[in-house]
């Protein structure tokens, strides 16, 4: 599994500046990867790019053994003319019933999937909306704030879980919290804005049953805050 | 509550309107001619009400069938129409350019062509409801719910029926709104084929009371009118908003 960006440039139409220039970027194996930086480097469009979903750039995308990527994002809505859970029932195989029902619980959604979307907390929502991508099986499956409003918790638990459950997929989760991806994630991507081109940190990549090293974990944000600036 | 709030806002101005006119009248001393005294129009009324209310039962029945046509034709045409393709553009240039044209002035062919029957009413009622219509469900269904539709997208499971069902969904208040607001204007389609030349109905009374300039028989009509308009869209509403608490 392989993901290939080369020389990625993008503007938006009738923007003065770039949003990105040149970039390349590079992941190898399957696994948490995060994007990271204040609101308005970039992230979202890159990610956009990597999806398909922006076709007017520059440069070159290219992937080995990833067949299907999907972007998703927190601010998803279910249609309102059912309950959460036959909407997701209704959309996935009945092979996944099973995983359907796991993460559920690892979500902690059992309470609410008979609700309707509109009925849900913002954190449960986002769980939600997440819950139906992973179970489609995504290569590369893109989450844009996708545990926003989610406590910290119990998005530590959804993290070291989907790294469990799914460890040939490959993410790459979008965050402005340092300390979670610095926590979880292995290659941190870190946006600095138009002027300044995105430096790589590498991250603890924590599973579940790991320890947390701790003084590894401070160098790595302070490594994070010092190139955001 | 929504029907009885429509009754009495049309009783209101009702008040208000024949307040004004007798106002008018008795302020500018003007004769039972012109305008008459409150118990000649009582009277008038107790005399016409019967003929009348079947008249204008006759005209909701032709508005309401003209009124289902053009729904049934707006959401065809705007269903077709809020695709990004050339044909789409096509049905949304055209009905932006036929709408501005005052239907009305084309009625006369119309009761050229087809006399002064049940068709030209009804066709004329349905072309006065159908353009606006039109162009609300032409907008509603070319707008995409992205923030529900995109997962749909992504997957590859969005089908026109379900693209269809989240706009009609996500805009139902919308949707309720224009259809009820349609109401009237395919009630005064249909008056107005009535008035021009059909030889029943509420627009051919006041046609009759016209001509023989007799105001109280107008203000009979007018209120029968008014009143069965604001049942007819208070029980709209009613369905609407029951459609909405049930699929809430």
């Amino acid at each position: 599994m392989r993901l290939f960006c080369h020389n990625i440039s993008f503007r938006y139409p009738n923007a003065e500046n770039d949003v990105f220039r040149n970039l390349s970027y590079q992941i190898s194996e399957p696994g948490f990867n995060a994007l990271f930086g204040p609101s308005g480097v970039g992230k979202t469009s890159f990610a956009r790019i990597i999806s398909g979903e922006i076709k007017n750039f520059s440069g070159e995308i290219s992937s080995q053994g990833i067949a299907r990527i999907a972007y998703s994002y927190n601010l998803e809505r279910l249609p309102g003319w059912s309950g959460v859970g036959t909407h997701i029932e209704q959309n996935i195989p009945p092979a996944q019933k099973r995983l359907k029902d796991e993460l559920i619980n690892v979500f902690g959604l059992e309470n609410c999937i008979h609700l309707r979307f509109s009925q849900l907390s913002m954190g449960q929502k986002n769980r939600v909306n997440l819950l139906r991508y992973l179970l489609e099986g995504f290569d590369l499956l893109i989450m844009d704030e996708s545990l926003a409003n989610v406590d910290e918790q119990t998005r530590e638990t959804i993290i070291l879980k989907i790294k469990e459950i799914f460890p040939e997929t490959l993410f790459l989760y979008i965050s402005h919290n340092v300390i979670e991806v610095s926590k979880f994630c292995k290659d941190i991507l870190v946006f600095r804005g138009h002027e300044k081109s995105p430096l790589m940190v590498r991250g603890q990549n924590l599973r579940a049953g790991q320890a947390l090293n701790q003084s590894v974990l401070d160098k790595t944000m302070l490594e994070i805050m010092n190139a955001s600036v | 509550m929504l029907l009885f709030r429509r009754i009495y806002q049309f009783l209101i101005i009702y008040a208000l309107g024949i307040a004004f006119l007798l106002l008018l009248k008795y302020g500018l001393r003007l004769s039972d001619y012109v305008i008459p005294g409150p118990i000649e129009i009582w009277r008038i009324f107790g005399e016409v009400f019967r003929n009348y209310f079947g008249d204008v039962m006759n005209t909701l029945s032709v508005s309401v069938i003209g009124q289902i046509a053009s729904i049934c034709m707006a959401f065809f045409v705007g269903i077709l129409g809020r695709q990004t393709s050339w044909f789409g553009s096509f049905v949304k240039v055209a009905a932006y350019n036929i709408q501005a044209y005052p239907i009305v002035a084309i009625a006369p062919i119309i009761f050229i062509l087809l006399g002064d029957g049940f068709v030209s009413r009804l066709l004329i009622a349905a072309m006065i409801c159908y353009f606006p219509l039109l162009l609300s469900v032409l907008g509603i269904m070319s707008e995409p719910i992205d923030d529900i539709e995109h997962f749909y997208r992504v997957t590859g499971r969005m089908r026109w029926q379900l693209e269809i069902r989240i706009r009609a969904y996500e805009n139902l208040s919308k949707l309720t709104t224009v259809i009820s607001g349609s109401a009237t204007l395919a009630m005064a389609g249909t008056i107005v084929a009535e008035f021009i030349a059909a030889n029943e109905g509420i627009g051919y009374s006041i046609r009759v009371a016209l001509y023989q300039s007799d105001l109280s028989k107008v203000l009979a009509a007018l209120f029968l009118i008014g009143i069965t308009l604001s049942v007819y869209q208070g029980l709209l509403e009613l369905i609407g908003h029951y459609i909405k608490e049930k699929l809430k």
